[in-house]
């Protein structure tokens, strides 16, 4: 028997059915006056490399950056030119998708942007990032957690606020709570074992979760709970829509789920996903169009372009305008491509942030790629702290000011204007 | 200018493809595929749909508990539970009793089982090869040269090329479910982590088994160089690092910097953008860390460290190497020397760096004791890393050091079984009598589920290794997955009619609902459980019946389900999580 999906969005379910319905209803409407915005965050892991994303059309930076990417450098003419996006920056044409995007003002672009910490490890770069405490890996919470946990406008009793697609979940929700961590709905049943025995040993169980303050205990229960709320969902009810069309692979079946999961309208503030494949130290590229980091490019792309056609495109909900879209990295790779048709370990980046209430275009100083203006001689510099970006998203986007809890020790915020919003005071 | 191995790299050798993530040729995916298929007919995950009604009936009939239960600290248990759990993947029937047996004391039981586990080579372990050699493994025996052979040279089909790497998977489960020898297990385990490779791919995967056995296996209660100096020159770590194409035209720093990050010194003494002159130093005038500038300067020791692409070896193509001098860790390296003796060098630095021993002990301790291990013992086994630094068993004495202190017992508790731990504890409660063997159904239905877990063996890609804190392992995904293995694994078919597991204890331990639950928790838990928890198995055998009645379980088939629900619930539980 399925059970509505509200049933299940507030307090345990055992909880639920003493309640009763009603109840329920009261509580979901109390909690939002309006409806809630969300995030959803896509990491790109191993370090892409942004130069290949977006490069310089013009000036002596494009000298420079020709001369230091002999066999990688975006071309401005011909197969796979730079498609041009504000006069002095281009995108990569295997990006296309995005650029589109782009054209009607839903796509912001952030120069030289990233984490100041001086590490080149993909490992300390990742977790600084995520737990949003540069310098420190031991933090127990990550930002997108405490993002949340500081939200006033995401009431105690809901269940599940954020969803990581993938089996395991990111730093950036470390120890956070209320988080479903899902790969695939179809493998998220309890429907192996005796049949008739299945319910009743999940009855027990929920009952031998019980003991609190234990986190064996707690991360059962939350699991317990995961499987109520997505049993419950009708994922076959909200099939894409806009004329989206998903990649066939890995990245396009973790978009197609997030949209799902958001547009069945659990209660969902944000949504993670991991996109591997970008430590990219050899064969990188053959051309300006081929090989793995622009095939892995343009899949990415056709995704996000697909994810916001589906949100655009859903009937109700409009989410189109309510979900923001950050695309970040641990970090960007050398100016100077190595010998073996790659890229090592850099500094500065591009972030992507997409929705329907980004305000599009180029945001952020160009640091310039003369030798002193690089970071250490070899890397793109970084001009936007990436908390500032995800600062402004917190105010703006989610009236959260809570900055020096999301951001512990980060100073001096100010809005970069990715975004639209109301401003607040940063606390 | 002419590189001409980095010419012919992209077109004509595989040893890229596939290696991201995602990319065409990844050979995980093809498995997979082929797992769901051969598994398809064990798998039977929807139940009857007329059934659904009865299921509801049966679930209300539990019985309420009404208000939580008081949160008792669970005590700590005897040793021999400890151990078992911590030293191995958990008791198999006989294995407590056994323990017991050594000793008059706690203590002296723990002294002896150690030193029993500490000198595999004097265990028994019959009964596991017996099984390797039932399972028809072909492959674990070959060295890298008959691998390259065998399994590399020629573009053998994708079975052929990845059988190496399937029987080691296999193995591996076969060995933790069977062998006698658990503290190897749990350490080769370990050491796969910190040696981490992604074996999914063209070279790591036809030569898995000589890394497995050789570079793994043969040094985790050996010594730390020389297991380094098999991992370094191992073809799956030359490629998988790009050590391979590290050239003096073009250096490639993917491996050194994972030498020092990961393997050796440690991120903790990474001092980042920092010239090499102001790293602070020891009392040696030893560096306490390294930099960026290690980073390159290691890397120009390693130039001309690559793949013998006819044998599968380590090659030193003298015109690759940087001849020019360097300086790493604060030591000068001279000029015009070989790649072998530079790269040498650098391994004899790190492998007994003061920032090494800490770094080896911590994960150590972090494996064994728990996830933020006391100081007191990452000290004590650093210090005896560095003390039989030159032993052929340095690594045992740093494990003894470290299971024999007394932090290893008082910490129960504090570590989360990962997935494979998991799993490999249940079959062994349950002395399940898998196979393992290729094209098995079982196994394969077994490891297909096992995969969403998130532990998939030797399927980590990047450098770290699989992650082993309690907040990696805890997600919702990763439960449900176990979860879903685990009640499979309970009611799954033989393929002749019958269960591949058997639940029905000896007569002698009775039926009542209490006995069953009683005789299931001494099995899969081996210590005495909070009263609440064995109320609430008892409860669910009985199902309101009392919990003294007999139950027909061994001529009801209704009632024997109910046992086999009530004994996957024992390895559901969140307490089983906990070693």
């Amino acid at each position: 028997m399925k059970t509505t999906r509200r049933t299940f969005l507030y307090g345990c379910s055992a909880t639920v059915t003493a309640l009763g319905a009603t109840r329920l209803s009261f509580a979901r409407f109390a909690a939002s006056a309006t409806d809630p915005n969300l995030l959803v965050v896509v990491f790109l892991r191993g370090g892409a490399d942004g130069l290949s994303v977006v490069a310089p059309l013009d000036g002596p930076d494009r000298a420079v950056y020709e001369a230091a990417r002999p066999h990688l450098a975006l071309p401005r003419s011909g197969a796979g030119a730079l498609l041009p996006l504000d006069g002095r920056f281009g995108l990569a044409s295997a990006a296309a998708p995005l650029h589109d995007l782009y054209q009607r003002g839903k796509v912001a672009v952030v120069l030289a942007c990233g984490l100041t910490h001086d590490t080149r490890s993909h490992f300390d770069a990742q977790e600084y990032m995520e737990l949003g405490t540069p310098g420190t890996r031991s933090t127990s919470s990550g930002w997108l957690g405490r993002l949340l946990t500081t939200d006033q406008g995401v009431p105690r009793s809901l269940l599940f606020p954020s969803l990581a697609v993938g089996a395991a979940q990111p730093s950036s929700l470390r120890g956070y709570r209320g988080t479903v961590a899902m790969e695939d709905p179809d493998h998220f049943l309890l429907n192996t074992g005796p049949w008739k025995w299945q319910d009743a040993q999940r009855a027990a169980l929920r009952r031998l979760c019980r003991p609190s303050g234990s986190l064996v205990h707690e991360a059962s229960s939350r699991a317990l709970d995961a499987v109520d709320l997505v049993e419950s969902l009708a994922l076959e009810s909200v099939p894409p829509a806009g004329g989206a069309t998903y990649p066939e692979d890995e990245i396009g079946r973790a978009l197609r789920l997030a949209a799902g999961m958001i547009r069945l309208d659990v209660g969902l503030r944000a949504v993670t996903l991991d996109v591997g494949g970008w430590d990219t130290h050899v064969n990188q590229a053959w051309s300006a169009t081929s090989g793995d980091f622009h095939s892995l490019l343009g899949s990415l792309a056709a995704g996000l372009a697909a994810f916001q056609a589906d949100l655009d495109g859903s009937p109700t909900g409009s989410w189109g305008e309510r979900v923001t879209v950050v695309v970040m990295s641990e970090f960007g790779r050398r100016l100077r491509e190595n010998a073996d048709r790659g890229t090592d370990h850099g500094h500065g980046n591009v972030m992507f942030v997409l929705g329907g209430r980004v305000r599009g275009g180029v945001h952020g100083d160009w640091p310039g790629l003369a030798p002193e203006q690089l970071y250490d001689g070899a890397d793109l510099a970084i001009t936007t702290d990436y908390r500032r970006v995800l600062s402004e998203i917190a105010i703006r986007r989610f009236a959260n000011p809570a900055i020096s809890t999301i951001f512990p020790g980060y100073q001096g915020y100010s809005p970069l204007g990715v975004v639209a919003g109301s401003d607040l005071t940063p606390e | 200018m002419k590189r001409e191995h980095i010419e012919y790299t992209p077109a004509d050798t595989p040893f890229r493809r596939g290696i991201h993530h995602g990319a065409a040729g990844d050979l995980a995916e093809r498995v997979r595929e082929e797992r769901a298929r051969r598994a398809a007919s064990r798998l039977d995950l929807a139940p009857p749909p007329a059934a659904a009604g009865a299921a509801m009936a049966a679930g209300g009939r539990v019985r309420r508990r009404l208000g939580g239960p008081p949160i008792v600290p669970e005590p700590l248990p005897r040793a021999a539970v400890v151990a078992l759990n911590r030293l191995g993947y958990g008791p198999r029937p006989g294995d407590l009793e056994a323990f017991e047996a050594l000793g008059t004391s706690d203590e002296a039981r723990l002294a002896a089982y150690v030193e029993l586990q500490l000198a595999p080579a004097g265990i028994d372990d019959l009964e596991a090869e017996a099984r390797l050699g039932a399972a028809g493994f072909t492959t674990l025996g070959k060295n890298v040269q008959q691998l390259w052979q065998d399994h590399f040279l020629g573009d053998p089909d994708w079975y052929t090329r990845l059988r190496p790497l399937l029987e080691v998977e296999r193995a591996a489960f076969l060995r933790a479910v069977h062998s006698r020898r658990q503290l190897v297990e749990v350490l080769t385990e370990h050491w796969h982590d910190h040696f981490n490779l992604y074996a999914w791919e063209y070279v790591a995967a036809p030569t898995w088994a000589a890394y497995d056995r050789d570079c793994i296996r043969a040094h985790v209660l050996g010594n730390f160089r020389a297991m380094l100096d098999a991992v370094a020159k191992s073809p799956g770590m030359l490629v998988y690092l790009d050590n391979y194409a590290n050239h003096v035209a073009g250096p490639n720093e993917n491996w050194a910097r994972e030498l020092l990050e990961l393997h050796t010194l440690g991120a903790a003494h990474y001092f980042g953008v920092m010239r090499q002159h102001e790293v602070p130093r020891d009392r040696q005038g030893v560096p306490r860390g390294y930099v960026d500038d290690d980073v390159y300067e290691a890397t120009r020791c390693f130039t001309g460290w690559t793949l013998d692409e006819d044998t599968g070896g380590v090659a030193f193509p003298p015109d690759w190497h940087d001849r020019f001098q360097k300086w790493v860790l604060g030591t000068y390296i001279p000029p015009n020397r070989t790649a072998a003796v530079d790269g040498g060098q650098v391994l004899d630095l790190v492998a007994v760096h003061p920032a090494t021993a800490h770094h080896v002990a911590w994960r150590l301790c972090r494996r064994l004791i728990a996830d933020r291990p006391p100081q007191r013992v990452v000290d004590a086994a650093a210090a005896t890393f560095l003390a039989h630094r030159s032993s052929p068993h340095q690594l045992r004495e740093v494990v003894r050091v470290i299971v024999l202190a007394p932090e290893f017992r008082l910490t129960w508790g504090q570590k989360v079984k990962r997935p494979f731990e998991v799993v490999a504890s249940a079959l062994r409660a349950l002395a399940a009598d898998l196979t393992f063997a290729l094209e098995d159904e079982l196994t394969d239905a077994l490891l297909w589920l096992f995969d969403r877990s998130g532990h998939a063996r030797f399927a980590w890609r990047p450098p770290d290794g699989y992650p082993d804190e309690a907040h990696d392992w805890l997600s919702t995904g990763t439960l449900v997955a176990t979860w879903r293995l685990l009640n499979w694994l309970i009611d799954a078919g033989d393929g002749q009619g019958g269960h591949a597991v058997a639940v029905l204890p000896p007569a002698e331990a009775g039926t009542s609902a209490a006995a069953l639950a009683d005789w299931w928790i001494a099995r899969a838990y081996g210590r005495v459980m909070p009263a609440s928890f064995r109320d609430e198995v008892v409860a669910f055998m009985a199902q309101g019946r009392g919990s003294a009645v007999p139950l027909p379980v061994a001529t009801d088939s209704d009632t024997e389900h109910r046992l086999r629900a009530m004994v996957a619930l024992l390895f559901v539980a969140p307490e089983f999580l906990r070693r």
